[in-house]
């Protein structure tokens, strides 16, 4: 199968690699799988407190091409969103913008999830606004 | 036979999961002969198709029901109905503290291919390899095990649960092997796939 220019580029350059150390004020934490392939990949968010925008985001999957270049365009995305713009990243974005083919569609869709567990675990450990309640009911029906 | 029955259909048999294998093999056999296309060149170009497609049906029930876990994750799509338009996919959710466990081995992988493979850092794979394959195996006991005899004596409105259990192991066990395939492939660049080869 083939990757476009736009999965290639990113897989040889990816974006915004590493981690933040968990308990940094402000660091969301996402860490999602896919069953079907046994990929994981982890997206942080780092938020400014006083005004809600994401200064930096850093990922690190474990996975395919398009799983790799599906995290490293949402990282990209991520910063200079505010969380409640941050939760209006969808899936297909991510597959228009790196023209995944119907069987990668899944990889978008894990990007997707680990952008949401990431704001989910913002929200429930930093976030005093009326989604932190939210959030939290949120992270417990995952289990 | 009709060409849109399953699996279990093909063989006469129960949506059951004890399966003794040597009546399947001798029912596999008898089905075999019966559809093979050297058995059917006098029949008409109709009939003669019709054995192809069925005969081809027989070889990849046989080859799903004969492996215990092929036909557990055979037995969770019909379930399920997928592959139809009502079909509902519903992802197991992963435990967290295994996709934790998942990436800490992988920064274990990375790290040891980063800073060269040397023995000890082989040995340590290793050892990790063998645990996890351990841990795998055990996951299959249970599918295999405990989990299909529940589906055996489960009631039709007890099924629902024994499924998703079902999937929740099928999801570790997937998780596990990736990892184990990775681990692996460190070990051995040059593609050696079998096991047994890489046990001191």
């Amino acid at each position: 199968m083939a990757y476009s220019d736009k999965v290639i580029e990113h897989y040889n350059n990816p974006r915004n690699v590493g981690s933040f150390t968990k308990d940094t004020p402000g660091v969301g934490t996402g860490l999602v799988g896919a069953p079907e392939c046994g990929d994981v990949m982890k997206l942080q968010i780092k938020v400014n407190l006083d005004t809600g925008v994401i200064e930096d985001a850093k990922f690190k999957t474990f996975g395919c091409g398009s799983a790799i270049a599906s995290s490293s365009l949402a990282t990209e995305w991520l910063k200079g969103k505010t969380v409640d713009q941050a939760a209006e990243i969808k899936n297909t974005d991510i597959v228009n913008e790196l023209k995944l083919p119907p069987v990668k569609i899944h990889c978008s869709v894990l990007a997707e999830d680990a952008i949401k567990a990431a704001l989910s675990d913002y929200k429930a450990k930093w976030g005093e606004s009326a989604g932190a309640g939210q959030a939290a009911a949120t992270a417990t029906t995952s289990s | 036979m009709s060409q849109t029955v399953n699996y279990f259909e093909v063989f006469g048999l129960p949506r059951t999961l004890g399966i003794d294998a040597g009546q399947l093999q001798a029912k596999f056999y008898e089905l075999s002969r019966r559809y093979h296309p050297d058995f059917q060149q006098s029949a008409p170009p109709a009939e003669q198709e019709r054995a192809l497609t069925l005969s081809a049906l027989v070889n990849t029930a046989y080859r799903t029901l004969r492996d215990p876990i092929a036909r557990i994750e055979y037995l969770v799509r019909l379930e399920e109905g997928r592959d139809t338009r009502e079909g509902s996919a519903v992802k197991p959710a992963a435990p967290p503290e295994l996709l934790e466990e998942i990436f800490e081995v992988q920064e274990m992988l990375e790290d040891a291919k980063a800073s060269g493979l040397d023995d000890e850092g082989r040995n340590r794979l290793a050892a990790e390899r063998d645990r996890l394959v351990a841990r795998c195996r055990q996951e299959e006991e249970l599918l295999t095990g405990a989990l299909a005899a529940d589906w055996d004596e489960a009631s039709p409105a007890g099924r629902p649960r024994v499924v998703a259990a079902f999937k929740a192991a099928l999801a570790t066990r997937a998780y596990l092997r990736t990892v184990i395939d990775d681990l692996e492939a460190a070990l051995d660049p040059a593609g050696e796939t079998d096991v047994t080869h890489h046990r001191h």
